[in-house]
């Protein structure tokens, strides 16, 4: 798709959220609030053991991936009922008589909308939580390019994934279980709520085989330098990878869509 | 080549919508999705027809009777479930983006418009998604301005426009890229019969000056009148009339209309071989007769002779009434078509 045209879309879409005027006082507000819930745990948890690292993690490294996988699972907000909405009240018939790539519109409508989430709730949140927290992170220009480019892949990853249970509203039109199912795994296996590394032995393989740890643990971990700068191209390889299986999925799973697909309404 | 000269070409297209009734919530959707039973409806049912370019044909048939489910599968939306369809020569359901780029589509009943964007945006946006250059898209707004009137509607968010206003917006929303193409459903819906006329003399100014295809879906029979020389007419899902409008008159009418005002009411008209009645208000009643088999001079000639008339007329019947007798199925639809598949 040409970007200029992608452009324009993620700016209308960045736009619509500044019309409609997210309120963005309640969204700082529970973010913080998770990231204060999370730090205080994890602080009440270290004070009760003598050893003073867990699972890799000193008490700072664990708070400050708490507040830095917080800030990434923000900036990466979506709307993930997009095509749901869609395919309910029929509009999607308009966007197919254009000659635009659904999934890239779709991914552009996406990246608008975790903009405005970036400027009006992470930027905030995490210069809140620098001053708060004891966050520790390491500065190097490197890390941090990669970091970037860690988030981008993972961006795109997180958009594919709810492009394909988006698609599920194709069959089955009502999709609100497979969102929720959807949520669940995401926020857990993506390492939003505990790091990988704390998670039981038995679920370690599983989450091997799953892409949710590369959507934010991985790019955390970059960030927060618990990777190496070389171990962190190595994971973006192993990202890309993931893109191209997802990317798989998503043209299959729009091709059987394709043809179930009825429009709601006229 | 002859065969540049097919704009669209359909053959046995056909649709199914699986409309098996599914239980109540999430897990009843999930068992009517394994259950063997299914209710099918075949909203287009192998209807074939080829339409040359520069055509302006009207596509009509009553409620439900797949029109909008055939526009659907010509613009790439709907993947048809048997049969074939191409629009200047591409697929449309096989390639969705560059059969796009090619036609103009308008839903009465959507706008393609961003609801919240200032109609300029909008069109600034399609500019850009159909890929037209700024000069060619500056002299085509100047000649949609001029015969839509959109230069005062331009500041406006969409969502504040009255329907007739958005449907003005959105007719030339269809035009921005000059599609060669266009499928209009019902793009006269819910308008005065201002907005009405000010849009049927655009369609037919662009049919004329540009050469667009036209296939316009509608019910109102006047646009049909007005417009559309062939007519397709779609009853169930398949095609039971398909040729000019014109001849349809000639196909299926051999009745004509008398309107006649008696000096008083109350004349009761019975026994002038082949006249009925067919309605009465007051003075005036409206009979129709048998066409074929009596002469006009010789009906008009005995009723004269019988009655004291005031005023005399003779009404074609409208397309209108013909289609309304067809859909009544008061005409007979044994085609008389030479094409007519033979079994
Ligand atoms: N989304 C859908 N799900 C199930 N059935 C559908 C769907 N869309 C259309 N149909 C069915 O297909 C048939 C044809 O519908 P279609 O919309 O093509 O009719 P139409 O000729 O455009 O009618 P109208 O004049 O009312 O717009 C109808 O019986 C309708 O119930
Ligand atoms: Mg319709």
């Amino acid at each position: 798709m040409n970007p200029k045209l992608f452009l324009k879309f993620v700016s209308v879409s960045f736009q619509k959220q500044v019309t409609y005027r997210f309120d963005c006082f309640v969204g700082i507000v529970n973010g913080f609030l998770y990231v204060f819930i999370f730090t205080s745990l994890w602080k009440a948890l270290y004070s009760q053991f003598d050893t003073t690292v867990h699972n890799g993690y000193t008490l700072t490294a664990i708070v400050t991936y708490a507040v830095m996988v917080m800030a990434v699972r923000i900036s990466f907000t979506m709307d993930d009922s997009i095509i749901y909405r869609k395919v309910m009240d029929g509009s999607i018939a308009i966007e197919l008589v254009r000659p635009t790539s659904f999934f890239f519109m779709n991914l552009a409508e996406n990246v608008g909308n975790s903009l405005f989430h970036t400027m009006a709730r992470t930027a905030p949140i995490v210069i809140i939580s620098i001053f708060l927290f004891d966050v520790s992170i390491p500065f190097e220009v490197i890390r941090f390019l990669l970091f970037v480019v860690s988030c981008i892949v993972g961006y795109i990853l997180v958009s594919m994934m709810n492009f394909i249970v988006g698609l599920f509203a194709f069959w089955f039109i009502e999709i609100f279980p497979f969102l929720l199912f959807k949520y669940a795994f995401y926020t857990f296996f993506s390492g939003g709520i505990v790091p990988i590394d704390f998670f039981p032995e038995f679920l370690k393989p599983l989450v091997k085989l799953l892409p949710f740890q590369y959507m934010l643990y991985f790019p955390t971990t970059i960030l927060i330098g618990r990777a190496s700068l070389a171990e962190a191209q190595s994971i973006i390889m192993a990202q890309l990878i993931w893109i191209v299986i997802m990317g798989v999925i998503c043209s299959f799973m729009w091709g059987a869509g394709k043809k179930k697909l009825i429009i709601q309404g006229g | 080549m002859q065969q540049n000269n097919i704009a669209i070409k359909v053959k046995g297209l056909s649709k199914d919508f699986d409309i098996s009734e599914s239980g109540k919530g999430f897990s009843g959707k999930l068992k009517a999705l394994f259950r063997r039973k299914r209710k099918i409806i075949t909203a287009v049912d192998g209807i074939d027809f080829e339409i040359k370019h520069g055509e302006f044909v009207g596509y009509v048939g009553e409620n439900g009777a797949g029109k909008s489910t055939t526009i659907k599968m010509l613009t790439g939306i709907l993947v048809p479930t048997s049969g074939s369809a191409e629009v200047n020569g591409i697929i449309p359901y096989k390639e969705r983006k560059k059969n796009a780029a090619k036609i103009g589509v308008v839903f009465g009943q959507r706008t393609q418009l961003w609801w919240d964007l200032p109609v300029r945006e909008s069109f600034d946006l399609l500019r850009v998604i159909f890929r037209v250059s700024q000069s060619d898209f500056n002299s085509q707004m100047k000649k949609l301005d001029q015969v839509l009137d959109l230069n005062s509607l331009m500041g406006m968010p969409v969502r504040k426009l009255s329907l007739g206003q958005r449907m003005r917006c959105d007719i030339a929303a269809s035009l921005v890229h000059n599609p060669p193409v266009l499928f209009l459903d019902e793009p006269t819906i819910g308008l005065d019969v201002l907005a009405k006329e000010s849009i049927r003399n655009f369609l037919a100014e662009i049919n004329r000056e540009e050469g667009t295809t036209i296939i316009l879906t509608t019910h109102d029979m006047n646009d049909i009148e007005h417009l559309c020389k062939r007519l397709i007419i779609l009853e169930d899902g398949k095609i039971v009339y398909d040729g000019e409008t014109e001849l349809l008159k000639q196909k299926f009418v051999h009745e004509k209309v008398l309107e006649v005002e008696f000096h008083d009411d109350g004349n009761v008209i019975h026994g002038i071989p082949g006249v009925t009645v067919i309605r009465e208000q007051g003075c005036k009643k409206w009979l129709t007769f048998d066409n074929d088999n009596y002469g006009i001079g010789e009906v008009i000639g005995t009723i004269a002779s019988r009655y004291k008339i005031k005023d005399i007329s003779v009404n074609e019947p409208s397309v209108e009434s013909i289609i309304r007798n067809i859909y009544n199925n008061r005409v007979t639809l044994a085609t008389p078509s030479e094409e007519s598949p033979t079994k």
